[in-house]
């Protein structure tokens, strides 16, 4: 049943070296790392989810690191300058991610851009926007002021579930960040999406093969634009996440996390042939991503040394999906 | 947010004293060397039976941080029993942030930190504050109380650039401030400096641009040239820091205007001092950097080996690095052994 799931040479991998840097730094196996790599990396695997969609569908979304910083902008300024409650601008920050994300769908089916370019456009874009509304810059003082408002401050919290099951006693299990239950919820969601309802079986067939799904009666359209306002919508709940972490929204929240998510989701078994993927798999991506630079850092790796073999990992892994992927279209032209 | 330069005098002196106590005994330190230390440091060493952990979490890869750690390596490397690690932000906040959690994790008895974000690193220190690790800043202040904060003296300086830049331009005409992005109190620090030093000494000046180039020297070029496009009759730039003013003298040197603007820039690295003897660059705020860090260090090494707890510090200690402004007439007072 395990070797059923397409990321099992993943996981092996990430157990491999979750292995290693245990037996080499002490500290990386204490339940106080663990908090911090699941506090740390939480919201890339939400983002590498949400990145999955658009990759399944054949396309890709490079703008969700500027929508995050769309979304945080949004919640910074409904709280800071508009006195807006947690509870009335988180949702409105989410949706506003999430409209980016129809936007970007609505430029790939409507205008017939490359889903590459019309996601570069609008990260140069959104990220415009952000600079544009920042109540950093429009009110010089607020740049200096943290967010106080209890609803926002509350989700950087941390739930002690070793005390809940009662196992504290016999160990110290780490406490759950916030983030990292938002991000069980969107993986379960997600996944359910996937393989359950009939949109995760028309995505993957858009992807596969767009003519066919046409031919097949699918709104090939509308399965894409859902597929990018998914993606911005990950973009909105980790725009939440982050500005409850950093008490404040900067102009660069978000800045450069598109290429990661999209090597964890890929990493993670999205194929980038599109009509491939899941939601595990991402995630175990942006971990293997996380564990990694963690671990040669609390082992004591230079940082230059430190991005060459993340860089070495990456490559590794997408070799190896890359080879199954292969063998398995070799094995199925023998036998069809 | 703005300086409060109407500060009661009390608290300036305050301040100073703090200040002045803490560069004392970070002096004694550096210069006690370590046949003296070796006594106390050689107990704490016995007490603990490992070496202290210090890392330096710098904004990015950059002159300014090189030159600190370089310093904070000469202080650290003579005590024998310090590991000292230098650690990329990669002018992330969210990256700095998980090295922080990652230090402390590892039983760090010192961080040095140079903020990508003065409000949202404050988190990450509250923590690092609770698990008893002294967090010392090094020129961007956070918002966050914590152990020490040794900086280039970022509003004096400013002002000083205003009051020599002006005269150079005679006292009269149009600037542009090439500036730091914003949530980063160096940025409020500068920008006010040279603002309130205009107002002093050179009234008549007029500020018509003030734009971030986020301390990069290719993004001064751009942000410059637009600035150039709308205002051609700017005769001065302020440079936030050295790169940008570097980058705002690579468009002057292409559009052929070299002669009619006045640069300065700020930090002091070497390519400004060099530019500045060529003729190019009008001037910096110069500070000896490698200084700067030995100061740090030693303080670090005071508090790490005091048994003083960080969350003994009420407030931060507020430490000034002395500067000169350099023009072409007192750069040579530079030694070669002071470039960075």
């Amino acid at each position: 049943m395990l070797r059923r799931f397409p990321g099992f040479a993943l996981l092996c991998l990430f157990v491999v070296l979750f292995a290693l840097f245990s037996v080499f730094s002490r500290r990386f196996l204490s339940a106080a790392n663990i908090e911090d790599i699941l506090s740390g990396y939480s919201f890339m695997a939400i983002l590498a989810i949400g990145q999955a969609f658009p990759i399944i569908a054949r396309g890709v979304d490079l703008s969700v690191g500027s929508n995050v910083g769309l979304g945080a902008m949004v919640l910074f300024d409904l709280n800071m300058i508009f006195g807006l409650p947690g509870y009335a601008a988180i949702p409105m920050a989410i949706a506003v991610c999430a409209l980016a994300g129809t936007l970007n769908g609505l430029l790939v089916t409507l205008l017939k851009l490359q889903p590459f370019v019309a996601t570069l456009a609008t990260l140069a874009a959104y990220r415009g926007g952000v600079y544009a509304i920042s109540g950093r810059q429009l009110y010089p003082e607020l740049a200096t002021q943290s967010i106080r408002d209890p609803w926002i401050r509350s989700l950087d919290a941390y739930v002690d579930v070793g005390r809940w099951i009662g196992l504290a006693r016999l160990v110290k299990l780490p406490s759950l960040p916030l983030s990292f239950i938002v991000l069980v919820v969107v993986a379960f969601a997600a996944q359910t999406v996937l393989s359950r309802t009939r949109f995760g079986l028309d995505l993957k067939t858009v992807g596969g093969n767009p003519e066919a799904a046409h031919l097949a009666g699918i709104s090939v359209n509308r399965v894409q634009v859902a597929a990018y306002t998914l993606s911005g919508l990950c973009a909105g709940l980790v725009a939440v996440v982050l500005v409850a972490r950093f008490t404040t929204a900067t102009e660069a929240t978000g800045t450069g996390m598109e290429l990661p998510t999209i090597a964890a989701a890929v990493i993670g078994g999205a194929s980038l042939q599109g009509g491939v993927g899941n939601a595990l798999g991402p995630i175990l991506g942006a971990f293997l991503l996380g564990i990694t630079l963690v671990g040669l850092t609390l082992i004591g790796v230079s940082q230059f040394t430190q991005q060459i073999l993340t860089g070495l990992i990456l490559l590794g892994a997408v070799w190896y999906d890359r080879a199954t992927w292969d063998r398995q279209q070799a094995a199925a032209a023998r036998n069809g | 947010m703005t300086i409060p330069t109407d500060r009661p005098q009390r608290s300036e002196r305050r301040d100073f004293l703090k200040s002045v106590a803490l560069g004392t005994a970070a002096l004694g330190v550096s210069m006690a060397g370590p046949e003296v230390l070796s006594s106390s440091i050689g107990r704490a060493k016995a007490a603990t039976g490992k070496n202290l952990k210090m890392a330096f979490i710098q904004f990015m890869p950059h002159t300014v941080p090189a030159a600190w750690s370089k310093g904070i390596e000469d202080v650290l490397s003579k005590q024998g029993n310090i590991d000292y690690q230098l650690l990329d932000g990669q002018a992330k906040i969210e990256v700095q942030i998980s090295l922080m959690d990652t230090q402390i994790n590892d039983g760090a008895n010192i961080i040095f930190l140079q903020p990508v974000d003065s409000v949202a690193i404050g988190p990450s220190i509250v923590k690092a504050k609770r698990a008893g690790i002294p967090v010392i800043t090094l020129n961007i202040d956070a918002v966050e109380d914590h152990a020490a904060h040794v900086e280039m003296s970022h509003y004096a300086g400013a002002m000083d650039i205003a009051k020599t830049m002006g005269g150079a331009m005679g006292g009269k005409g149009k600037v542009a401030i090439i500036n730091a992005p914003p949530g980063i109190i160096i940025r409020d620090q500068r920008t006010n400096g040279f603002i309130d030093g205009l107002k002093k000494y050179h009234p008549d000046i007029q500020i018509v641009a003030d734009q971030p180039a986020d301390w990069d020297r290719k993004k001064a070029q751009d942000v410059f040239t637009t600035i150039l496009a709308a205002h051609p009759d700017i005769t001065g730039v302020f440079g936030v820091n050295d790169s940008m003013a570097l980058g705002v003298v690579d468009v002057a040197k292409q559009k052929g205007i070299q002669g009619k603007l006045i640069v300065f820039g700020d930090d002091g690295e070497k390519d400004a001092l060099e530019s500045i003897e060529a003729g190019e660059l009008t001037g910096t705020q110069y500070t000896d950097v490698y200084q700067q860090g030995r100061f740090a260090a030693a303080a670090a090494v005071v508090l790490a080996t005091g048994g003083v707890d960080a969350s003994s510090f009420r407030a931060k200690g507020h430490l000034l690095i002395p500067y000169i402004i350099a023009t072409k007439s007192t750069v040579g007072q530079i030694q070669p052994n002071q470039r960075w």
